[in-house]
C-alpha cells in the first residue's frame, strides 16, 4: 500500500508531503542550475602581444588618484591633511591653462577625500564648476558639483570619490563632443601630475619599496608624451603645455628602471612635479 | 517620343540618385551616432555586471572602453595596474545571443587573472597585481549573430 501512503520528507523539509514536496524540489534542482551559469573558457597561458596590431590596442585609461591612494593606505598611514593644498586658484585666461588646472583641482578633490576634510572637499567641487564654466562645459558637471557637496555633508567618501571621477569624466566627455580632445587630454594630465606629486610625497616621506614601485607607470607616461606630440602645434608651443612635456620626458627613464625606483628618483620625480603644478595653480611659465 | 518619355525617367533616376545621396548623407551623419548608441548599451550591460563588485566594495571606474569587433576578433586593451589593488574587469554586449570573453595578461603576455567567468553577453577577470606596471585586458567576441558586435569594458578596484 505504498502508493496510498504519503511520503513525508527530512531535514528541513520534515513534516512536508513529498507530493506536494517534488514540484518544489524541482523547481530548486533547474533554479540552481540556471544559478549556476558562470563558465571559464580556457585561454592561452601565454600570448605574444607582438601579435597585436597597432590598431588592435586600445590605448590606457588613466588612472584616478584614488587607485594609487587606495594602495598607499594599505601600506601605511599617510598623513592626507598634510598634503593638502591651501587656497583657491585662479581660473586661467590660456583653455589649455584652464584644463590642467581643471584635472589638477579634480585631482586635489581625492587628496581632500582621502583627508576626510568635507569644507575642502565642496571648496574644490565649487571650484571645479568655475573652472568647467571657463571652457564652456559647465553644463556637464552642474549635477555632480551638487552631488559632491551633499556626499560630502554625509560624509559619504566613497560617494564624493564616485562624483570626482564621475566629474572628471564628465568634462571630458562634454569636450569630446566638442571635438576638443586635446583640452580633455590635458585634463586628466592635470589630474595626474597632481596625482603623481602627491604620491612621491607621501613615499618620500616614508620610503618603501612598496610605495616606490607604485611610480612604475611608463606606458603611462610615454602615453601622456604621446598625446602631447599629436596635439596641434599652437597647443605643443604652449609654454606650460611644452614646460610638462619637458617634465615628462624627464620622468620617462626615472619610472621606467628596471630595479626598482630609487629615493633620489623620487625626490627627483617630486620635484619636477611640483615645479610643475605649481605653475598651473599659480601660473608663471 | 523619346524625349517625352526619357523626361520622366531622367525625372526618376534623378530622383533616385537624390534620395540615394540623402540616404548616404543620413547614414554618414547617423551611422556614428548609432554606433556610439549600441556601444552606450554595451556600457550599460557592463555596468548591470559590474553592480555585484560594486556592492562587494569595488569602486567602479567612470572611464571605459568600448567598440566594435568581428566574430573571433581580439583586442588588446591596455591599463596601468598597481600591486596591492584587487582589480575587477567586466565585459558586455547588448546583443542578444553574443558571447565575450576577457583575460588579463602582464606586458610579457603571461596569463595573471586570479579568476574569470563568462556568461553570455557578460565576462569578468580579476587579477591582484604582483607588480605595479602596464597590464593587458585581452577581449574577444566568441559568437554573435551580428557581423560586428559592439562591445564595453569597465574596471573596478579596491
Amino acid at each position: 500500500m505504498l502508493h496510498s501512503k504519503t511520503l513525508l520528507g527530512e531535514g528541513i523539509f520534515a513534516g512536508f508531503p513529498m507530493k506536494k514536496l517534488f514540484p518544489i524540489l524541482l523547481v530548486l534542482v533547474i533554479a540552481a542550475g540556471s544559478l549556476h551559469p558562470l563558465h571559464a573558457d580556457n585561454p592561452p597561458k601565454k600570448i605574444a602581444l607582438s601579435d597585436f596590431p597597432a590598431a588592435a590596442v586600445e590605448e590606457v585609461v588613466v588612472p584616478v588618484p584614488s587607485e594609487i591612494f587606495a594602495v598607499l593606505d594599505k601600506l601605511g598611514n599617510p598623513n592626507w591633511k598634510a598634503q593638502l593644498r591651501n587656497g583657491k586658484a585662479q581660473t586661467p585666461e590660456d583653455r589649455a591653462h584652464t584644463a590642467l588646472l581643471l584635472g589638477n583641482v579634480i585631482a586635489e578633490g581625492f587628496v581632500a577625500v582621502e583627508a576626510e576634510d568635507a569644507e575642502r572637499v565642496k571648496e574644490l567641487g565649487r571650484q571645479v564648476l568655475t573652472l568647467a564654466e571657463a571652457i564652456n562645459v559647465r553644463k556637464s558637471v552642474i549635477a555632480r558639483s551638487k552631488s559632491i557637496t551633499d556626499k560630502a555633508d554625509q560624509r559619504d567618501w566613497r560617494g564624493v570619490r564616485a562624483e570626482f571621477d564621475g566629474a572628471l569624466q564628465d568634462v571630458r566627455g562634454a569636450m569630446q563632443e566638442l571635438n576638443d580632445q586635446d583640452l580633455s587630454q590635458l585634463v586628466s594630465l592635470g589630474g595626474w601630475l597632481r596625482g603623481t606629486e602627491v604620491l612621491t610625497s607621501i613615499v618620500q616621506a616614508g620610503f618603501s619599496k612598496d610605495g616606490a614601485e607604485l611610480l612604475h607607470q611608463p606606458e603611462l607616461v610615454n602615453y601622456f608624451d604621446r598625446c602631447i606630440s599629436a596635439m596641434s602645434p599652437r597647443l605643443r608651443k604652449n609654454p606650460l603645455v611644452a614646460n610638462i612635456r619637458e617634465v615628462l620626458r624627464q620622468i620617462g627613464p626615472m619610472v621606467g628602471a628596471r630595479g626598482g625606483i630609487t629615493p633620489e628618483n623620487v625626490k627627483s620625480i617630486h620635484e619636477l612635479t611640483s615645479g610643475v603644478d605649481h605653475q598651473i595653480v599659480n601660473g608663471g611659465n | 517620343m523619346n524625349d517625352v518619355s526619357s523626361a520622366p525617367l531622367r525625372s526618376t533616376a534623378r530622383s533616385a540618385t537624390l534620395r540615394l545621396l540623402v540616404a548616404a548623407v543620413l547614414l554618414g551623419v547617423t551611422a556614428p551616432s548609432l554606433l556610439r548608441a549600441t556601444v552606450d548599451d554595451a556600457l550599460s550591460f557592463a555596468y548591470e555586471a559590474a553592480l555585484p563588485y560594486y556592492k562587494q566594495g569595488f569602486s567602479i571606474r567612470k572611464d571605459a572602453w568600448g567598440g566594435d569587433l568581428g566574430v573571433k576578433d581580439k583586442k588588446a586593451v591596455s591599463s596601468q595596474l598597481f600591486k596591492g589593488n584587487d582589480y575587477w574587469f567586466l565585459m558586455a554586449t547588448d546583443v542578444k545571443g553574443a558571447s565575450l570573453s576577457v583575460h588579463i595578461y602582464d606586458d610579457q603576455g603571461n596569463l595573471v587573472e586570479a579568476e574569470s567567468w563568462q556568461k553570455g553577453r557578460f565576462a569578468g577577470a580579476r587579477v591582484n597585481p604582483k607588480a605595479t606596471g602596464t597590464f593587458f585586458a585581452i577581449v574577444q567576441i566568441l559568437k554573435s549573430p551580428e557581423e560586428r558586435t559592439p562591445w564595453a569594458l569597465v574596471y573596478g578596484y579596491k
